[in-house]
């Protein structure tokens, strides 16, 4: 079943999840297929255990997967880094050492051919796609989060969904998403990466609209998946023109090192001499589009928001910690091809940057619990695209692991608000409620100080780091994004003080509430087991996270072991001032010693500047708590008062911008106006020459059918006779 | 034969003498086909012919039971009076 594996020695293919590693997408897989099939009818209530198996092994693999790297990389990396400085000069950056020694923790499973067809081109090369899975430690990062995080909101997810109408739904969807995440994070090509990729937006759909009664859950889920499909129309285009430039499409090809894969190839096409610079041109932008779309970024962030449609758990799996970062998992991974282009770059920091910004003061004015972080998880993924685009890799993914961490955490404990609420989300509605949730409110609290980026807690390290690069490029997304922190503290803290502080305050048991049958239980415990142990375990992981790059560059150091973002950085080198491509945020420490040489007095500036953003940023981070303090608990309306006092703002701020009447009004419109005027002409013309046509003969044949079918035997007798004469005519004459 | 046995199907209303009118033009071509094996010297003519007599002689029991069941139903032998089975 599993074919060679490129000859690349490394000790990684001996480590057990990558021996089995078909079993991680698998497992789920299965578990889906079980709860799927069986759920109606004999699982019922217990639909949950085939997923909980299924991505619970998968996690542990993940696990084990980052582990034994860890591992591998105490052995043997360090001493070959060691060497290889002495060796080589600053200025030969391109390391000449094979590539297995180069980058010793990665491995490559083929599992069979999936596709190979055409004729061969000049180079011999046909479409060819492996269905098979590269490790990296960019791959077991991601692999963690997907089935780590994604096995704790299972286990929340039995006790938030029990008693649902279609629960065993709800599982096998779940179980097919991570199947589709973990092909996305493993994948070995773009192609491999595109399957996980639509299969997520599929699972994101189906979620949404879980609750397919409510009008407006199908109309997000529609939304979601149309906004997507814009994106992903590009990024098709992108990955095609990958193939048409390169001729393959996988990341390294048929052996690391060899110079056949894509991201190598793309690695001498940064140079603008290369015949192939066109597309090097045009390719990130293309990409770039599907990120925007999966990823939320403006202008197409406008399904996310609505995307809270769907159950609780899924927002935070979903549309929190997992789909949306494909993104940025994608820049990160195919950073060679990015990171050449500055333009490219530039446009991805600048759109990161606006949306963090943008979407941080709608969430200023929202009411809705869940609205407030879908926006909050919008503007935290524009810090990540201004970490990738800024030419630091490793503090975006950083940021993609604490946002995974304290994100679901949030989004759960707003589940469990909104369960105890009976589906009341509307914060003006309930305050006070510590007493009613107490051990909600500390797992929130803490979620809501990692958001917020209070120092110590993991969001304030992996923040501060993208907010420290974004300065070291441009003062100006710099300031956009310690101002947007000052938001995320403000806003985070509003909803904190609101919800559990103050006078408690309990809703009205309303009719219309959307309470999916939760009524029943209004009176148990609001706080079972279930839900809040997975709550503690991402709250001990909101709280630690940070501590993986700090203060030793722990995380970037391995990460750094990834190709694909050392051959970023080898790769952005030539395209900027030397000096402005920091190795550290590449996770690259050799790098920084050979950069040391050349300029110290830069880094050690930029070091210093680092050092007293780190306090900036942690006193604007208690700054916004203080004035969320004075403004919603000590004197509530102060808040109103303030958004009085501006109304044109508060409007325009409580509208989202009218973005979505906009889009309504230029492009759905006008799309809509066009299908009729389609519909129009099908119907008249098209229809009509249908029509047209099969009138004639059904005319002609009314006509013979009264004049010669008339039941005289005779007549018949008679018209064979004069057809026979006329047929012996034709002959004979 | 073979026109007489044309001419009274074409004229003739009724059934038996209907289906005797194609008997007659089964004859004629049988007639034909022994004349013209005669002429060019071969037998396949009238072994044609065998087989066109037996297969005659099944088609007429086929044809005479019809006709029966259809006098049954209308209690004529009038062709005309199964003219609604027009298309």
């Amino acid at each position: 079943m599993r074919g060679a594996n490129c000859g690349d020695e490394s000790a990684v293919n001996e480590l057990f999840s990558v021996q089995y590693c078909w079993l991680i997408p698998l497992l789920p897989l299965v578990g889906a297929a079980v709860a799927g099939f069986f759920g109606a009818k004999w699982l019922k209530g217990a639909s949950h255990w085939p997923i909980w198996i299924g991505v619970g092994v998968s996690a542990v693999l993940s696990v084990m997967l980052l582990v034994g790297m860890l591992g591998l990389q105490k052995h043997e990396a360090e001493p070959a880094h060691e060497t290889a400085s002495a060796e080589h000069a600053p200025s030969a950056r391109i390391d000449l050492r094979p590539f297995s020694e180069q980058f010793p923790l990665i491995a490559t499973r083929n599992l069979f051919t999936w596709l190979d067809v055409g004729t061969p081109d000049a180079n011999g090369h046909t479409f060819k796609i492996d269905f098979g899975y590269f490790f990296d430690p960019l791959t077991a990062v991601m692999l963690c989060v997907v089935c780590g995080i994604g096995f704790l909101i299972t286990v929340f997810a039995a006790g938030y969904m029990k008693g649902e109408e279609g629960y065993f739904r709800f599982f096998a969807y779940l179980g097919l998403f991570i199947f589709m995440m973990t092909n996305l994070v493993m994948g070995e090509n773009l192609i491999m990466l595109y399957l996980g990729w639509e299969g997520v937006g599929l699972c994101s759909y189906l979620l949404i609209g879980y609750y397919y009664d409510k009008p407006a859950a199908r109309e997000a889920a529609k939304k979601a998946f149309l906004v997507n499909r814009v994106g992903d129309f590009g990024f098709a285009l992108g990955i095609m023109l990958c193939f048409l430039a390169f001729g393959t499409v996988s990341y390294f090809g048929n052996g690391a090192g060899t110079n056949t894969g894509l991201l190598e190839l793309a690695r001498g096409a940064a140079n603008p001499e290369n015949s192939l610079h066109w597309a090097y041109q045009w390719i990130p932008f293309l990409l770039m589009l599907g990120a925007f779309g999966k990823s939320a970024q403006f202008p197409l962030y406008v399904w996310l928001p609505d995307a809270m449609e769907g159950p609780t758990p899924v927002s935070a799996l979903i549309h929190a910690a997992t789909m949306v970062t494909a993104g940025v998992y994608m820049i990160a991974r195919c950073g060679t091809l990015f990171v050449g282009n500055e333009a490219a770059m530039w446009t991805v920091t600048i759109v990161g940057a606006f949306t963090a910004i943008f979407a941080a003061t709608i969430a200023l004015r929202q009411f809705d619990l869940k609205k407030v972080f879908a926006y909050s998880t919008v503007s935290q993924l524009g810090f990540m695209f201004v970490g990738v685009g800024l030419l630091a890799p490793v503090a975006g993914v950083f940021h993609l692991v604490t946002h995974a961490f304290f994100k679901a955490l949030l989004f759960l404990s707003s589940g469990v608000v909104m369960h105890a609420m009976a589906g009341e989300l509307d914060m003006r509605k309930f305050s006070g409620l510590k007493r009613t949730l107490p051990k909600t409110r500390w797992l929130m609290l803490i979620g809501c100080l990692a958001l917020a980026g209070v120092p110590l807690f993991s969001g304030f390290f992996s923040k501060d780091e993208i907010v420290g690069n974004a300065w070291e490029h441009s003062k100006v997304i710099g300031i956009v994004m310690l101002f947007t922190a000052f938001l995320t503290a403000y806003y985070t803290f509003r909803l904190y003080f609101r919800v559990f502080e103050g006078p408690e305050v309990l809703p009205e048991p309303s009719p219309d509430a959307h309470g999916h049958g939760h009524d029943d239980h209004a009176h148990h415990n609001h706080e079972p087991a279930i839900m809040i142990l997975p709550l503690v375990v991402l709250a001990i992981g909101a709280v630690l996270a940070g501590y993986l790059n700090w203060p030793k560059e722990s995380l970037g150091e391995f990460l750094g072991q990834s190709p694909s973002l050392a051959h970023a950085y080898e790769t952005a080198i030539p395209a900027y001032k030397p000096e402005l491509v920091n190795p550290i945020p590449f996770g690259n420490e050799r790098g920084h010693a050979e950069l040391k040489k050349i300029n110290e007095e830069y880094l050690d500036a930029s070091e210093a500047t680092h050092k007293t953003l780190m306090f900036v940023s942690g006193a604007i981070a208690v700054l916004g708590i203080l004035l969320a303090y004075r403004n919603h608990l000590q004197d509530r309306a102060r808040a109103e008062r303030l958004a009085a006092s501006v109304p044109e703002l508060t409007h325009l701020i409580e509208n989202k911008y009218f973005v979505d009447e906009i889009y309504q009004a230029g492009i759905v419109e006008p799309l809509r106006s066009l299908g009729r005027a389609f519909f129009a002409i099908d119907r008249f013309v098209v229809d009509g020459m249908v029509w047209l046509i099969s009138f004639v003969p059904q005319l002609s044949g009314f006509a013979l059918r009264i004049t010669t079918q008339r039941g005289y035997l005779q007549g018949y007798a008679v018209t064979m006779l004069f057809g026979v004469v006329v047929i012996l005519a034709v002959i004979f004459w | 034969m073979f026109a007489i046995g044309l001419i009274g199907f074409a004229t003739r209303r009724n059934l038996i003498v209907m289906f005797l009118c194609t008997e007659l033009m089964f004859q004629g071509v049988a007639i034909n086909l022994i004349a013209f094996g005669a002429y060019h010297g071969n037998l396949a003519g009238q072994a044609f012919v065998i087989f066109v007599l037996v297969i005659a002689a099944a088609e007429a029991s086929l044809a005479l039971g019809l006709v029966v069941l259809l006098f049954r139903q209308k209690r004529t032998l009038d062709a005309d009076a199964w003219r609604e089975l027009r298309g």
